[in-house]
């Protein structure tokens, strides 16, 4: 604008001003009646709407799908066009032309018209802009799958074989790698106390879900039973107790039918009639489902670790208690519920099925290897085609 | 008597002439949507109040955050009307300010001589969306922290400085009390102050300039 166009819009204003209205009560009174518009409908969401409840912070559950303030989500779905390499175009380069073309608008925009008709190229591009964060909102509002039902694992089978893994490492020192509870033996401070059974037909028909989550999440601590979730200062997110109850329920109630894939991926692996088992397909799956829940660090286990290979052969106070070839290693004999100088029968509540200590004990025989290939170049009938001597195996 | 106090007033606090000036002024006769700025400020002033009594109850500890909104929520008498205003009114506030914004670009209001009113308008919207991030975090739940996870990290997408701007924001490599304690100062003092600042300069320009008024056609 030059001088001459300041001058005019300041004498329309001027005139415009004397033929207007008085600030008070005319524009006082619409503000306030706004205003009080806005009160009510802020009472109206806060009474009627609320603050939906979320659940308390759980750093590692990073499976939770983020989702940010609704206002930000058109920022959110904008980036899902600038992948990788070129994420910052989208992350700096357009926000900050964005932001400067805002601020700089009345310093680049000169022309002296301000009704929009005259200023088509401005009111068509800021158009286009809104139109733009409305559709990219939502877009992104219609893109975010809903919480609950991805909150974990996607699939059942996935919390299933999850719940098992995470049942076994918390659960079983305690519980029984069956849920079959007993007299509990080698937990500190709970020595000797008797649990019941939690797979029993009882537990599977009272119980809901809900229960279920309730009990691990928050322990029965006057029953002895520890907190076991993040928010009463145990180790478990959210999602994790979630997959272990979806694991008892689908093994333990005989209502429910578990899905074969889940069946098959919590069977111990088969193994052939000659072939020699790894610690990595075979000892390893066993060893985690039954032993890890004690040996691994903070529990009472001579500083005997089971959580790998390395571990399981080099730690402990009685180490080595795998000596490869031979059966007198003090794992095979606690195996085998013999009392000696390392310690007594293990598992210390219930002996294991005598065809998984089988192939504990063909594993030590082998030369205890660590990987299948190592396995099978040990195998008597080592032959490089050893995938067709599992396929025709046997189940355990 | 009332004359009496009155002038009794007026002679030390000049009341008299501030309300011929913000008041008993002349404006052009304008339309409904004028009334967007004023609605803004008063979002503001409820979100300040709301704030305030929040902040009575509200820890800003890792440990505590997330009890001491429940407690807001269910022990406090009228703690859950309190935040539910203070929740839906950051909502309601981003959309009038916006609203605003769009309101002042479509008439052509940034125009001379109320190009700093506009400057200052501007950095108010994007202090109103900084106050939204930042207090997004405050209840300590799962959807604020994921939020602020995610927002976080596109700072740290910024080519070479990313990574400091990260870290400046979070007070560290991953989300922590640090963080907490940042958002909550920058949600209750930094932002809040810049904002008042801001508004008093966008005021007195509003009232030095006159509003202005609604465009015709004719004059283009």
């Amino acid at each position: 604008m030059n001088e001459e166009q300041k001058k005019t819009y300041l004498e329309e204003y001027k005139q415009e001003k004397e033929q207007g209205v008085k600030f008070y009560p005319d524009i006082i009174y619409k503000d306030l009646l706004v205003s009080f518009a806005i009160f009510l409908l802020l009472l109206g969401l806060a009474i009627f709407v609320g603050v939906p409840a979320e659940p308390p912070v759980d750093p590692g559950d990073s499976t939770y799908i983020p989702r940010p303030e609704w206002y930000f989500l058109f920022l959110f779905q904008m980036l899902k066009y600038f992948p990788g390499q070129i994420e910052w175009v989208g992350t700096v380069i357009i926000p900050t032309i964005a932001v400067l073309a805002l601020l700089l608008l009345p310093f680049y925009d000169r022309s002296p018209f301000r009704h929009w008709k005259m200023r088509k190229v401005a009111a068509v591009i800021m158009s286009v802009v809104v139109i733009g964060i409305v559709g990219l909102t939502i877009l992104a509002a219609v893109a975010t799958p809903p919480q609950e039902e991805t909150a974990l694992a996607t699939t059942i089978t996935d919390k299933i074989v999850l719940g098992q893994d995470v049942y076994s490492i918390h659960c079983v020192e305690c519980h029984g790698a069956e849920g079959e509870g007993g007299e509990i033996i080698g937990v500190e401070g709970l020595e000797g106390v008797f649990v019941k059974a939690i797979s029993s037909q009882d537990e599977m028909y009272t119980r809901s879900d809900d229960t279920f989550f309730a009990i691990i999440d928050y322990g029965q601590p006057d029953l002895g039973m520890p907190p076991s979730g993040l928010g009463y200062g145990g180790e478990l997110l959210r999602g994790e107790i979630d997959a272990i109850v979806t694991f008892m329920r689908y093994t333990w109630d005989d209502r429910v039918e578990i899905p074969e894939e889940a069946a098959q991926a919590g069977a111990i692996p088969a193994l052939g009639p000659d072939e020699i088992p790894s610690f990595e397909v075979h000892v390893g799956p066993i060893v985690k489902r039954y032993c890890v829940s004690c040996h691994r660090p903070g529990k009472k286990n001579n500083n005997y670790l089971m959580r790998s290979f390395q571990e399981t052969m080099e730690t402990g106070d009685n180490a080595p208690n795998v000596i490869p070839g031979d059966l007198n290693s003090n794992n095979i004999l606690m195996l085998h519920r013999q009392e000696i100088e390392a310690g007594g029968p293990m598992p210390p509540t219930r002996a294991l099925k005598p065809e998984l200590i089988e192939i504990f004990e063909r594993w030590v025989l082998g030369g205890a290897p660590e990987t299948a290939e190592e396995a099978a170049a040990l195998s008597p009938t080592a032959v490089p085609t050893a995938p067709e001597a599992t396929e025709t195996s046997v189940s355990p | 008597m009332t004359a009496r106090v009155v002038s009794w007033l007026d002679e030390r606090l000049g009341l008299i002439s501030i309300y011929s000036l913000v008041f008993d002024r002349k404006v052009p006769k304008v339309n409904w949507w004028f009334t967007l700025g004023s609605a803004s400020l008063f979002l503001f002033i409820m979100q300040g109040v709301t704030g305030v009594f929040l902040s009575v109850y509200y820890v800003p500890d890792p440990s505590k955050a997330y009890d001491s909104i429940q407690y807001i929520m269910t022990g406090v008498t009228f703690g859950w009307l309190i935040r539910g205003i203070h929740h839906w009114g950051a909502s309601l506030m981003v959309i009038f300010v916006f609203i605003h914004m769009l309101r002042t670009f479509f008439m052509g209001a940034y125009k001379f001589p109320r190009e700093l009113t506009w400057l200052t308008g501007v950095i108010l919207l994007l202090a109103t969306l900084g106050m939204g991030f930042t207090g997004y975090l405050l209840p300590w739940n799962q959807r604020a922290y994921w939020a602020t996870t995610v927002g976080t990290a596109i700072a740290g997408t910024v080519p070479v400085i990313g990574d400091f701007i990260l870290r400046v924001l979070r007070g560290g490599n991953d989300l922590s009390a640090v963080t907490l304690a940042r958002f909550f100062s920058v949600h209750i003092w930094f932002l809040p102050v810049v904002i008042l600042g801001l508004i008093s300069v966008h005021m007195y320009l509003i009232i030095r300039l006159g509003i202005s008024s609604v465009p015709k056609e004719e004059e283009g």
